[in-house]
């Protein structure tokens, strides 16, 4: 083979060109499943986040139950039984120990009585911080009563005092950054609602 | 060259010059996925389909690549390949994606590629290069297999998902952390070298 300057330049070109094109073509041609599979995992979580069992997992019967329960108002979702309102799941979001969290928090119709947790976007450490997605930490957060906790401390650790959860062991950054975010966006958002 | 057979190829990759008992590579991806059999299994084909199609691109197209910016090329479709699965694995298998979330993306780094496309597909025919991937693949996801059938059995009592104990069991919470992969490893590597050893001594006796 001759070494001639261009024809390195000229033949890596070429490459990525096609193989760019063909990633392109398949991102494409994929597009439309990826953001229905992303729609229906969230729809999923808004659901369990109401604590509405899915007794049909399949993506027609959820996106179904999820249109008869649930409107979305400048990201806040309410969740309706009948004609009266149940509660609102809002999201909220902060930094881990790796990389953004976001999540979404349910309250009762009163805001006294949180109704579920659940996360959307999360990179913690498997099997450590990202357990922060396992139904044991996540169930912890259903019903708990924060029509008594003084501002801004609605999820405290236990022991301290007037703890109420338990945090993740070996976790102590994510589960601190969980609390503190989640006490945050709780807070905004009860003023916000409480103010109206 | 020599014409190697494609029997020969196979039993190099996937026992005798096996990627992580032998060549110790690829082992980053067998600690951190290793805790469910399903997660291994899907690592393994991913990581064998990169590995084949890789090295059946980058022998076919050797003769063409200028020496000097080999490994660009090595990469850019390694990589290329990698994103391949990765978009499949979003579209049809979501759950899967979520399961090995970056680890998908890492496949790119594992070593296994890299060196068979440096130690053989560089040097060889497309299609012997293209069963060397393979070989190689199983190799890696026997190995993965191994380690993930006592990880997921003794820490969650289960195997692909399937409960086999019952609640007398006490999980080993051990077993689905990071440190329980690197026993195993070593375990797995001693008890491969010791086996190849007596059959390598018995057969040089005969």
């Amino acid at each position: 083979m001759k070494k001639t300057f261009w024809y390195p330049i000229v033949f890596m070109a070429l490459l990525t060109a096609i193989f760019t094109f063909i990633l392109a073509f398949m991102n494409y041609s994929t597009a439309d499943r990826v953001a229905a599979n992303e729609e229906y995992e969230l729809q999923a979580k808004i659901l369990y986040v109401f604590d509405i069992p899915i007794e049909n997992d399949s993506v027609e019967a959820v996106d179904e139950l999820f249109n008869e329960k649930i409107t979305l108002e400048d990201d806040v979702y309410a969740y309706h039984e009948g004609d009266s309102v149940e509660g609102y799941a809002f999201p909220v979001a902060g930094s881990g120990l790796w990389g953004s969290i976001v999540g979404y928090v349910g309250i009762s119709e009163d805001y006294e009585t949180m109704l579920g947790l659940t996360f959307t976007q999360q990179s913690e450490t498997p099997g450590l911080g990202g357990r922060i997605e396992e139904e044991e930490f996540l169930s912890q957060f259903r019903g708990l009563d924060i029509s008594e906790s003084s501002e801004e401390e609605y999820v405290v650790y236990n022991p301290a005092p007037g703890g109420n959860v338990d945090a993740i062991a070996g976790a102590t950054l994510t589960s601190k950054s969980v609390a503190n975010f989640m006490n945050d966006d709780i807070h905004e958002f009860l003023q916000e609602r409480r103010g109206e | 060259m020599a014409k190697q057979k494609t029997r020969e190829i196979f039993s190099m990759g996937v026992w005798l010059d096996n990627p992580i008992l032998r060549q110790l590579i690829g082992i980053c991806s067998a600690l951190a996925v290793t805790n469910l059999l399903v997660n291994s299994l899907v690592m393994g084909i991913g990581t064998t389909f990169v590995t084949a199609f890789s090295s059946l691109t980058i022998s076919s197209i050797r003769n063409y690549t200028p020496n000097h910016i080999r490994m660009m090329v090595q990469v850019l479709i390694i990589a290329a390949y990698v994103i391949m699965v990765d978009i499949f694995l979003k579209a049809y298998m979501p759950e899967m994606s979520k399961a090995l979330g970056p680890y998908i993306g890492l496949i790119i780094t594992n070593c296994i590629i890299m060196g068979r496309a440096e130690a053989y597909a560089q040097k060889n025919k497309p299609m012997p290069s293209f069963f060397d991937g393979i070989a190689n693949g199983i190799g890696y996801t026997g190995v993965l297999l191994f380690i993930a059938f006592f990880r997921e059995l003794l820490g969650f009592g289960s195997l692909f998902g399937i409960q086999i104990f019952g609640d007398w069991w006490t999980p080993w919470t051990i077993m689905i952390m990071p440190p329980s992969a690197f026993f195993l490893l070593g375990i797995a590597i001693w008890l491969a070298h010791n086996l190849r050893e007596k059959y390598q001594s018995e057969g040089a006796k005969s």
